[in-house]
């Protein structure tokens, strides 16, 4: 059985706790300034103003055991501050986040320590990823050298450096690079490494953020094939964000998309690619450029460009680019709607899809 | 790549003149101060080898200069090269010394701001202001009229003058720093912010300062000097190049030059080195030039 | 004039040859690169990162710095060599004969500049227009990149532009002094994919418009197959394949640009593990003999460490730099590890 079916078989038959679970996740950041910037008049009175960078607005999901949920969208939706929150780099300004049945939203850092044991991440740039000045077997040990320290294990050290070294060897590289220093591997190599790292303390869910946006084509198949495998051999979800349409549609289950902080859709993979709803999914996969003349279909052409995260606008967070905006996307926000079919879409034209016309 | 940049530095230090006379001053620096007064025909502190008769002997090469005494002798009979060899010793390890007492200080300074960033940043960051608004010569004078001479003063005024440098450069590097991925990926990890810093920020942090403390350690031999020479610097026990300056000073316009000029010559050069070798650091290890 | 059977080309690069000497020896960054380009004709030059195609891309407007050098070769603009021509030549090439647009728009448009003042600069270089006219065209030239309230923005600085709208504005200079050849180095690559969308159609009306030739230097074949007649794959700083863009793409001949065609996910024929090209490139001062794809070719075999390939016709329209090209007209299976 492949890990998608189980994946599947796990959602519609066991009821076991998914692996994570995300509710109404919000993360604001305050745009640190000097008083002047702050300062402003109102009714000729000076007030301080503090300027709040909307990131993430409310975003709910829940990832089964060995699924693949890909986060989607362009650059400033969000999508990476998801999983930063998820994997407490930020802490959350609002919202649940369960690991594994278990809410860590309360949790400070000593009690966070066993759940990073379920949970890693692989990051973006295979270059500032990895401590330029520490040697690949202590960087893949690291993660595992905590936990191991945390339960107070004997030859803490050297365990966690053997495993480190088997670890190499399961994605690809071998035990004598293991005391060699990252500038000496390429992109491909380095993201291995960091992919190594993340498996040493064996986590039931890894949160990739763009793990091959950095990487050369070739290059790129290999890390996904390399995922993939370790996905099946492993059992692993992953936390999938990317912002390439054809890298998501090849790996993912089920795929979400962002647009400034907000899920607008999500949907089973084959659906969303066959039949998406919201009039900004329609758009990002028709200007998505393809190989295959076949697939050319323009849709839906965007003109303009996202709004400031400072200043959300009201209502739908899409009406300022949206062909089929009106009054009531302006008044009303709306919120996700199950369609079917595993399908829930944000949007106003659910309800009235006589105005789905350009 | 690590050795391809070794030995790039190597070929590149090759190459240039004034990186390699920069090495072999600071080298006969080191040894001077190592190897001084092993070497020393004198120790001019030992009031029992000194013999007024020897007083302001001219250097060895001028007429009525007696070859025992090579740069010839001050108003006590002690000869000025010993006094030299000597007083080098001191004025380089009290430069060697403050620059990481001041290296030390600042990092941590720097680290701590850069890290928590808020208040604690404003806070350290302010007082930096403050301090570089003083002149620094100003602040050690100060610092020594109120508290006095001796050597562990000059140390703690050079060290409160030259921390500044350290604590602005680090907090610069440690905000780029945290912002990469391999220190969020340590916080992944579940790393103690303390971990995080001693094991992934400061190794990465380290590098320009390198510079720094080179070129440093030349401007405070200079201070040590200039505050010797005003009288609050070294106690006379224990004269640095400079307090040997000021001793010489009050007789230099007598045409006894040499009490004065010889370690004048001696603080130049060692400086001089410094900067060059300084520089040539600075363009190697600034990743900007390349 | 005579009409020809293929009109004579605009641009004619033969066997260039651009390496950078360095501490760690010599690279070979372009190593004996030859295509030509049609007036009005535009072409994709790939590869992955190292391959040489910016490289190929700053030679052609003579902005190799030292280390780097244009050791041989010749780059013919209607017959003349610009290979060799003189800083002063080329200055007067610059913006009027070939524009070039950049990937970080940040990098071609100075901070402290307006765009507006920008704009006339590359006017009063290139043209003998007066004040008045040159201003209008600049305005015409914004609104036609899709810029509104032009005349407004012409007194803007760079930032404040979105990255979109930045891109347009290198756009509208390098189309301003009306090149016959603009050299496009990955202008997309640093925008999402709503606004490269934007851009990349922008780029296809308005040079069509122009009659200008155009070099798309990207890593994106995907992009490549949407703008391009034509296409060069660079691989190790030689030409490895060449040929019109949907021979290419739909079939390629060389294993390489099999190899990259097919680690490309395509949603029409999803297969459990991507094809994938095994290894990865080369080191540029220290490449294998004979072919330098050799160590990562499936088709590899004993000739290919002795001899390096030259550029031949394999089948129909490509050309390929290959011993053992793909003549059968079958998708290869392949994507399991070699």
């Amino acid at each position: 059985m492949t890990a998608s079916a189980m994946a599947a078989s796990a959602t519609t038959a066991a009821p076991a706790a998914p692996m994570l679970e995300v509710e109404n996740l919000e993360q604001r950041f305050p745009l640190r300034s000097g008083i002047i910037d702050r300062l402003t008049f109102e009714g000729g009175r000076p007030r301080l103003v503090d300027s709040v960078v909307h990131a993430v607005n409310g975003v709910s999901f829940s990832i089964a055991k060995g699924e693949v949920l890909a986060l989607v969208g362009e650059s400033g939706c969000g999508k990476s501050t998801v999983a930063k929150s998820i994997a407490r780099i930020y802490t959350p300004s609002g919202g649940r986040i369960r690991i594994d049945g278990e809410d860590v939203g309360a949790y400070g850092h000593r009690a966070m320590l066993p759940v990073r044991a379920k949970m890693q991440m692989i990051f973006q740039d295979p270059f500032a990823s990895l401590n330029p000045r520490q040697k690949v077997r202590d960087i893949v040990a690291e993660p595992l050298l905590e936990q191991l320290e945390r339960r107070g294990e004997a030859r803490a050290k050297a365990k966690a450096r053997e495993a480190a070294v088997a670890l190499l060897e399961r994605v690809g590289l071998n035990a004598e690079h293991a005391g060699r220093y990252p500038h000496q591997f390429s992109g491909g190599q380095r993201q291995r490494i960091g992919i190594a790292r993340a498996l040493s303390v064996n986590p039931g869910l890894i949160i990739a953020d763009e793990p091959v946006s950095a990487l050369d084509v070739s290059i790129q198949a290999q890390i996904l094939n390399l995922m993939m495998d370790l996905r099946d051999e492993f059992g692993l979800a992953y936390l999938f964000i990317s912002h390439d349409l054809s890298v998501v549609n090849h790996i993912a289950d089920r795929i979400g998309v962002m647009y400034l902080g907000f899920l607008v859709e999500t949907a089973p993979r084959d659906r969303l690619f066959s039949a998406p709803r919201h009039p900004y999914t329609r758009a990002l996969l028709s200007a998505a450029p393809t190989i295959d003349p076949a697939d050319r279909a323009v849709e839906i052409e965007l003109e303009g460009e996202v709004p400031s995260a400072l200043a959300l606008p009201s209502g739908c967070c899409f009406r300022t680019r949206c062909p089929f905006a009106y009054d009531r996307c302006a008044a009303e926000r709306p919120t996700l709607q199950d369609v079917g079919g595993g399908q829930s879409v944000a949007c106003h034209l659910i309800d009235e899809p006589e105005r789905d016309r350009p | 790549m690590g050795q391809i940049l070794a030995s790039q530095f190597v070929y590149n230090w090759r190459r240039n003149v004034s990186a390699i006379a920069g090495s072999a001053i600071i080298l006969a620096c080191v040894l001077i101060v190592l190897f001084g007064p092993l070497v020393a025909p004198q120790n001019p502190y030992d009031l029992t080898q000194l013999n007024l008769l020897d007083s302001y002997k001219p250097p060895a090469w001028i007429e009525g200069g007696d070859p025992r005494f090579l740069l010839g002798t001050d108003g006590q009979g002690r000869d000025v090269l010993s006094s030299i060899l000597y007083g080098t010793r001191v004025s380089a390890l009290i430069g060697i010394a403050a620059m990481l007492m001041a290296c030390t200080i600042g990092t941590v300074l720097g680290l701590l701001a850069g890290f928590y960033g808020g208040r604690l940043d404003a806070f350290i960051m302010r007082v930096a202001d403050v301090q570089l608004s003083f002149p620094s010569m100003l602040i050690a004078l100060f610092l020594m009229s109120a508290f006095g001479t001796g050597i562990d003063k000059v140390l703690i005024a050079l060290t409160l003058v030259g921390w500044v440098v350290y604590a602005r450069t680090v907090r610069g590097s440690t905000l780029g720093e945290i912002q990469k991925e391999y220190v969020q990926a340590a916080r992944v990890a579940g790393l103690r912010d303390a971990k995080i810093i001693r094991r992934h920020v400061l190794p990465n942090v380290l590098t320009p300062l390198i510079v720094i403390a080179t070129v440093q350690v030349g401007t405070f031999i200079l201070i040590e000097a200039s505050l010797s020479f005003l009288g609050v610097g070294v106690p006379i026990t224990q004269p640095s190049l400079g307090l040997l300056i000021k001793n010489g000073f009050d007789v230099l316009f007598s045409g006894l030059w040499w009490t004065s000029v010889f370690p004048g010559l001696m603080i130049m050069a060692m400086v001089f080195g410094i900067n060059l070798f300084g520089d040539f650091l600075r363009d190697e290890l600034n990743p900007r030039l390349k | 004039m005579d009409h020809q059977t293929a009109p004579a080309p605009l641009l004619d690069v033969r066997d260039l040859r651009t390496w950078f000497h360095t501490f760690s020896g010599t690279v070979k960054a372009v190593d004996g690169v030859s295509f030509t380009l049609a007036p009005g004709e535009v072409m994709g030059l790939v590869g992955e990162s190292g391959g040489g195609k910016s490289v190929v891309g700053f030679s052609l407007l003579g902005l190799i710095d030292p280390p780097g050098r244009i050791e041989g070769g010749e780059i013919l603009l209607d017959g003349e060599d610009i290979a060799r021509a003189s800083e002063e030549r080329l200055r007067r090439i610059r913006g009027r004969e070939i524009a070039m647009i950049f990937q970080d728009p940040m990098t071609s448009l100075n901070p402290v500049q307006t765009v507006g003042a920008q704009m006339d600069e590359m006017l009063r270089l290139h043209t003998d227009l007066d004040e008045a006219a040159r201003k209008a065209r600049c305005i015409a030239m914004l609104e036609s990149v899709g810029i509104s309230r032009a005349a407004e923005r012409l007194k803007a600085y760079p930032h404040q532009f979105s990255g979109g709208m930045r891109q347009r504005v290198v756009i509208a200079i390098a189309l301003l002094a009306a090149p016959r050849l603009i050299v496009a180095d990955e202008p997309t690559t640093a925008l999402d994919v709503t606004i490269q969308s934007q851009i990349l159609r922008l780029m296809r009306r308005r040079i069509a418009q122009t009659g200008a030739a155009m070099i798309l230097v990207t890593h994106d074949l995907a992009v490549v197959s949407e703008m391009v007649d034509k296409i060069v794959v660079l691989y190790c700083g030689k030409v490895v394949e060449t040929g019109p863009a949907r021979e290419v793409i739909a079939d390629p001949s060389h294993p390489y640009t099999r190899g990259l065609v097919d680690s490309i996910p395509n949603p029409r024929d999803r297969k459990p593990r991507l094809a994938q090209i095994p290894g990865a490139v080369p080191d540029i001062r220290n490449l294998p003999s004979g072919c330098s794809f050799r160590p990562r070719c499936p088709r590899a075999q004993a000739k290919c460490a002795e001899v390096a390939p030259a550029l031949a016709p394999t089948r129909g329209t490509l050309s390929a730099a290959c011993h053992f090209p793909i003549v059968e007209e079958i998708a290869m299976t392949g994507g399991e590890r070699a």
